[in-house]
């Protein structure tokens, strides 16, 4: 593998580069998702919590839970009025489902840490991620200060990419634009900068080339040679000598030889 | 520029990746905020509406039950645990329908009044958006009974609000940035130096011999690149004058052999004399090749392979925190510290080994050799279950981390053999610098986003990329110089120099134990216990590095320019004690912050004169068993405190807690400080022959 | 009063057997409780019959699927039948005996100082409800707790929560008070408020009826009321007073009259009469809270007497619209968000 020098300079800041960008942008895309997403979940928290506001105004009024008829009415209007809402669910501490805006799901049995995480933390919200849908959810509690149950809101855990994909695109588009168009700054800046190593590294040669093969002096670059182009003229010059030397040594040793 | 030094090139190269590296960050970063800023907004518009709404459900229930819109009660205090609750939100207010603010809170009527007054809210239920001074506003409808709009209530939030929050991003840009910035620095410098400077300097000397008349040596490079190709011309150029001259002794000799005239191999003997007088060809009968192992040429797998390492730094006690489980007769603090005292120990008791190693195989190979353990370590340690697997692994990384940090050092001593001592050993000290200045930073972050496993992983790729890197460097440099075997210091006879133990025990081992003890141990916990962040607690971390960097280049040229040595390492120990005592009388992050940065100021101000005291008080030692393994015997005896800090903070924990474990340490280090301190004074100065009488 | 009506067919001295199989048809699965093998069997002596905390009580486990059958007994006033309520009790071996009222409860339960194993139930648990100062009636000696067998909880709204309601609704700095100098609790309003008001930073004025031939005249009520507005009362505090309670009619109708708003420490003042506002414990809740405890004992087995004594954590307040809006003193958002509004004008 021969590469030239300026490429071997161009590949590692092109890497350099790729990997900073790639770092960025993933740092930044994290810092990003993780901000929407809470933003996203304090807005559905509300949601929740005013749903638990008016079920628990229910319970102080002496009713039970599965009392609460008109409950099934205002998180089906809660739901309606978000269409990024996937359902609500009201279920009691034993995680049978009450209320659901999915009527269908009413009777049926919520996973076990919906029911842990009211045992874990009583009174406190909670978030927690189902397969593909997030949750948030707060627990009902009655007057007495019992958690009779829980309010659950699920919305898509894709949430995020849904609406933003296209920006994202964009925004990944540019970044290689970017990316690419400072790459070539890179490899033609290299190229420049060692070009001068090159050019005189070129010279250098060629004048020991010319000078080996015609004689000569070997000068150095008048303009910028510095201590190295001198030495090295020296060198050339006595490389030279010394071939020069030898051959007449030779001729010598010929002459001798062929005299005798 | 010249063509066998660096400097000049590098700072051309390094400006180069600055302008490659910085713009194309900061345009990414701008248009990015801009782009999240926008994704976001619909969202705060939603959550802008939703809480209005049930405020006007609330309000308009108020108006129903007859309580005019005018003379609500209690606005302020109905408003503001609204806003407590949403720091999105800045403020809550109700206008009439021509646009006076009957109430607000979270903002200045005058801010807001002038624009209401213009603006006409409209009446559709779902609001209305406009855009006020600093603020958006959304404005809903409060509807009386009958369905008449009595006036709006209005959520107002801050444009810059999310700007604000997505400005931490800023903070791991710029910590992404810098280390890419310092990662470009070492691999133009091995760039620079492996391609050009090095094998310009070999042909330097090439051409200094034939300046001579001396063609004994050819450059031996060969890389393909211009370089390569220039030194190849050289090469041929001498190797041809060789072969002129080979093929003029064969003649001479022929003649001297066969030549029946005494008179003419008398004087061809005498042209023979002439050519060897003149000019001098190797003996061996072809040029040696002429190479040279430059100290810089490891110094990026180096970098690399320490980077790796202080990958963890930031969050290793808290890695091993979530696996220990209480065990009898030890308590959780202590297995949290045991990771990074067995990691410590494992180098301290593997490091003779690894001398061993080196000598018998190469320091090359070695340093190639130490990396497999290294990676497998870290690879596994990304894998463990509990806090035992986690020990197991731990040591196999020291082990490795033992062998290549022998293994370099081993390497740059012989490369630095002609060059400037001090340098080789800059070299050294860089990497490590540098690369924990990175490897903390980044590990932090990077930890907080991929999880502590995956970082470890991380941790193994860069040992193996430092790996393979180093097998090139290797495949085209000659192979290891044979070498001499040290003799062993009579560990006795040191010790018994007075100078020599109380540098050791009151200097190097207490600055030791705070490093370990403090910062690698106590620091993580105690953020992680203040509820920063893994990048921010990273951040806090590499303060230590950073100024240890800045501080040690002044404190070096301080302790050259006036022999001032054993002073400095004093006041960098008592500066080190004095700093872990701020928890005394601060409270929070902030202490741990100084104590931080004074444990850098110590380490940079006392670690270089230290190593260079070492000649100074034990010069006989030096002399009678060789430097190298006085430095060794220094390293281990360094690394007891290295093992020592930890346990010791973690006994100090159940007692005092966190705060006072540090404050316990300090203590500690101070006493210690100002023991060497008072006994550094009777040192005097300039080397210590004396101290072969008094041992004698 | 639907409630009312049917108790008055209850309270028959029959005994009359109420299996509550609460969850059973409802529920199948009630998984997180043991469910015994047999309800738990609660022996209820009431006083004045049926009413609203009896029916909290026993909603109470119907709620939380609990199985109980509760033996329901009704004194109807009379003092003389609790003895062989007693007797019954103790011969049924039920697992929990509930009293209702001070005077059942003393007479069932004794008091902590003279407790006696025969007329009195000792060794079955008991919860008490509806006893207006278990410590004066020494029921308990302390609402830590009973010490003993026992344990209950309280009703009535303490002095300091019904102020801090009061200048919560309106910050005034002197309230008033009219009462019945005959009555002895009104006395020791009088002091309570009066104490509160030192540290709290307002006065109190009292104003006593006129007493007509040794009794309290009615005709002298908005008299007072209207002496406290002109000394500058801000507020009007209506005890738990029976006098006042049945000429509560004249006593805010004087208030609303002089443009004086007022509290009340019951119910019936606001929600059948003119008070403006009240602040109580409703019996429905007080109820449920005792089974709550009942709950503590029998399911979760918890020693009566680590059980303190207390009452429900949430007050109930009532807001009589009309009133407001007659004097035009608005109540704060946050306090109409907590209260029930009493609007029979506009409906709910």
């Amino acid at each position: 593998m021969s590469w030239s020098l300026a490429r071997k300079v161009s590949a590692a800041l092109v890497a350099i580069l790729v990997c900073t960008m790639a770092l960025t942008a993933y740092f930044g895309y994290a810092k990003f998702a993780e901000q929407m997403s809470a933003q996203v979940q304090s807005r559905f928290s509300f949601v929740v919590f005013t749903i638990k506001r008016k079920v628990e105004d229910g319970l102080s009024l002496g009713f039970a839970l599965r009392q609460l008829r008109q409950t099934q009415d205002t998180i089906e209007l809660e739901k309606a009025r978000d269409d990024r809402v996937l359902g609500i669910e009201i279920y009691d501490a034993s995680g049978e489902v009450l209320f659901n805006t999915d009527r269908g799901g009413v009777g049926s049995a919520v996973p076990e840490a919906w029911i842990e995480v009211l045992k874990g933390a009583p009174g406190k919200a909670f978030s927690l991620t189902d397969e593909e849908a997030g949750v948030v959810g707060m627990p009902l509690v009655n007057t007495l200060g019992k958690v009779e149950g829980a309010v659950v809101l699920r919305y898509p855990a894709a949430y995020l990419e849904q609406g933003l994909g296209e920006m994202l695109g964009r925004l990944a588009f540019e970044l290689v634009l970017v990316v690419s168009g400072f790459a070539m700054v890179a490899a033609v800046a290299a190229y420049v900068l060692l070009g001068a190593v090159t050019r005189r590294l070129g010279a250098m040669e060629a004048t020991l080339a010319k000078v080996m093969a015609e004689g000569g002096e070997a000068v150095p670059d008048p303009g910028g040679g510095d201590d190295f182009e001198v030495r090295f003229a020296e060198f050339v010059a006595r490389s030279r000598e010394a071939v020069e030397h030898i051959r007449d040594s030779t001729d010598e040793v010929e002459r001798m030889d062929r005299l005798a | 520029m010249r063509l066998d030094s660096s400097r000049s090139l590098l700072v051309r190269l390094f400006i180069l990746a600055v302008l490659v590296l910085v713009p194309p960050t900061a345009i990414v970063s701008y248009r990015a905020l801009g782009a999240f800023e926008q994704g976001m907004a619909p969202e705060m518009d939603k959550k802008a509406a939703i809480v209005g709404q049930d405020l006007r459900t609330q309000l308009e229930r108020a108006v129903g039950y007859g309580v005019p819109l005018e003379r609500m009660v209690g606005m302020t205090e109905f408003f503001a645990p609204v806003l407590a609750a949403n720091p999105e939100l800045r403020y809550l207010a109700v206008s009439d329908p021509d646009g006076r603010l009957l109430y607000l809170h979270g903002a200045e009527t005058a801010e807001l009044q002038a624009d209401f007054r213009t603006a006409g809210f409209g009446t559709g239920r779902d609001g209305h958006k406009i855009s006020v001074g600093p603020y958006f506003d959304v404005a809903l409808p409060v509807q009386a009974k009958g369905g008449a709009v009595i006036g709006h209530l209005h959520v107002g939030f801050d444009r810059a609000y999310v700007t604000d929050r997505l400005a931490n991003i800023f903070l791991d840009v710029a910590v992404v940035l810098s280390v890419s910035l310092i990662v470009a620095f070492e691999v133009l410098l091995f760039v620079v130096f492996f391609n050009i400077t090095g094998p310009l300097k070999v042909a330097g000397w090439v051409v200094d011999r034939v300046r001579r008349g001396d063609f004994e040596h050819v450059p031996s490079v060969w890389s393909g690149d211009e370089v390569g190709h220039f030194v190849r011309a050289m090469s041929n150029s001498v190797r041809r004058t060789d072969e002129a001259y080979r093929g003029l002794m064969a003649y001479i000799e022929e003649v001297r052999t066969a030549h029946f005239d005494a008179g003419v191999v008398a004087r061809v003997a005498e042209v023979a004399d002439r050519v060897r007088f003149l000019f001098r060809f190797s003996p061996d009968g072809r040029p040696a090749p002429l190479g040279q192992r430059m100290a810089t040429d490891i110094r990026l797998p180096l970098f690399l392979f320490v980077f790796a390492e202080e990958m963890s730094r930031s969050f290793m006690p808290l890695y091993a925190g979530g696996l220990a489980t209480p065990l009898p007769g030890l308590s959780v603090e202590m297995m949290t510290a045991l990771p990074i005292a067995f990691f410590m120990a494992a180098i301290a008791l593997a490091s003779p080994w690894a001398a061993r190693v080196t000598e018998r195989v190469g320091s090359s190979r070695a340093f190639v050799m130490g990396m497999v353990p290294a990676a497998l370590g870290y690879v596994m340690t990304g894998f463990v279950f509990g806090l035992f697997d986690l020990l197991l692994w731990r040591v196999v990384s020291g082990v490795g981390y033992a062998l290549v940090t022998v293994a370099a050092q081993t390497y740059i001593s012989q490369a630095a053999r002609e060059e400037q001592r001090a340098q080789g050993l800059g070299v050294y000290v860089g990497a490590v610098l540098t690369a924990s200045i990175c490897g903390t930073g980044i590990g932090g972050l990077l930890a907080e986003r991929i999880g502590f496993g995956a970082t470890f992983f991380v941790s193994g790729a860069l040992v193996v990329l430092s790996g393979v890197l180093l097998a090139r460097i290797m495949a085209e440099s000659e192979p290891p110089a044979v070498v001499a075997v040290a003799a062993r210091p009579k560990f006795r006879r040191l010790l018994a120099n007075w100078r020599f133990t109380v540098l050791m025990l009151f200097a190097a081992v207490p600055a030791k134990m705070a490093l370990t003890g403090f910062l690698f141990f106590l620091v993580p916990m105690i953020l992680w216990q203040s509820s920063l962040t893994l990048s921010e607690i990273a951040r806090m971390v590499v303060l230590y590095p950073l100024v240890m960097a800045v501080t040690s280049a002044i404190a070096s040229r301080l302790s050259d320019r006036f022999q001032w040595r054993a002073g400095l390492v004093a006041l960098g120990g008592l500066i080190g004690g004095i700093g872990l005592l701020a928890p005394v009388v601060l409270d929070g992050t902030l202490p741990i912050a100084i104590a931080i940065i004074a444990l850098g100021l110590s380490h940079g101000l006392s670690a270089s004169p230290q190593l260079a005291l070492i000649p100074d008080v034990c010069w006989t030692e030096c002399r009678a068993f060789g430097r190298v393994s006085i430095m060794a015997l220094v390293r281990t005896i360094e690394r007891a405190g290295s093992v020592a800090g930890p346990l010791i903070a973690a006994a100090f924990i159940p007692m005092w807690g966190l705060n006072g474990a540090v404050i316990g340490l300090g203590v500690l280090v101070l006493a210690l400080a100002a023991f060497f301190a008072i006994a550094s004074g009777a040192y005097g100065s300039g080397p210590h022959i004396e101290t072969e009488e008094e041992t004698a | 009063m639907i409630a009312r009506r049917l108790l008055l067919a209850l309270c028959a001295a029959a005994p009359l057997l109420l299996p509550a199989l609460a969850g059973a048809a409802e529920n199948g699965a009630s998984a997180e409780k043991g469910t015994p093998a047999r309800p738990y069997r609660i022996y209820m002596v009431l006083y004045r019959g049926w009413e609203e905390c009896a029916k909290g009580f026993k909603d109470y486990f119907t709620n939380q699927n609990i199985p109980v059958e509760l033996i329901i007994r009704d004194a109807a006033q009379d003092k003389s039948r609790i003895p062989g309520f007693v007797a019954e009790a103790k011969e049924l071996g039920v697992d929990l005996v509930f009293t209702w009222g001070t005077t059942v409860t003393q007479e069932m339960l004794g008091t902590y100082d003279k407790v006696d194993p025969e007329k009195h139930i000792t060794d079955i648990p008991a919860v008490f409800a509806i006893v207006s100062q278990p410590v004066g009636a020494k029921v308990v000696p302390d609402f830590k707790s009973s010490g003993r067998n026992i344990t209950g909880t309280s009703y009535l709204v303490p002095m300091e929560t019904q102020v801090n309601l009061m200048r919560s609704y309106l910050p005034a700095r002197r309230l008033g008070m009219v009462y019945n100098p005959l009555e002895a609790n009104s006395r020791v309003a009088i002091d309570e408020l009066t104490q509160l008001g030192r540290r709290l930073g307002y006065d109190l004025v009292a104003k006593a009826v006129d007493l007509v031939d040794g009794k309290p005249s009615v005709a002298s009520i908005p008299g007072k009321v209207a002496e406290l507005k002109d000394a500058g009362v801000e507020f009007l505090y209506i005890p738990p007073d029976t006098f006042l309670n049945v000429n509560r009619d004249v006593l805010t109708g004087a208030a609303l009259e002089f443009q004086l708003p007022s509290f009340a420490a019951a119910e019936n003042p606001v929600l059948n009469s003119r008070a403006m506002i009240g602040g109580v414990y409703r019996y429905y809740t007080v109820g449920q809270l005792t089974a709550y405890k009942a709950e503590q004992i029998l399911v979760h087995k918890v020693a009566p007497k680590d059980i303190p004594i207390d009452a429900p954590k949430r007050l109930s307040i009532i807001i009589n619209m009309p009133v407001v809006r007659a004097l035009g003193v608005y109540p704060p958002m946050n306090l109409l968000g907590l209260a029930e509004v009493h609007d029979p004008e506009a409906g709910p």
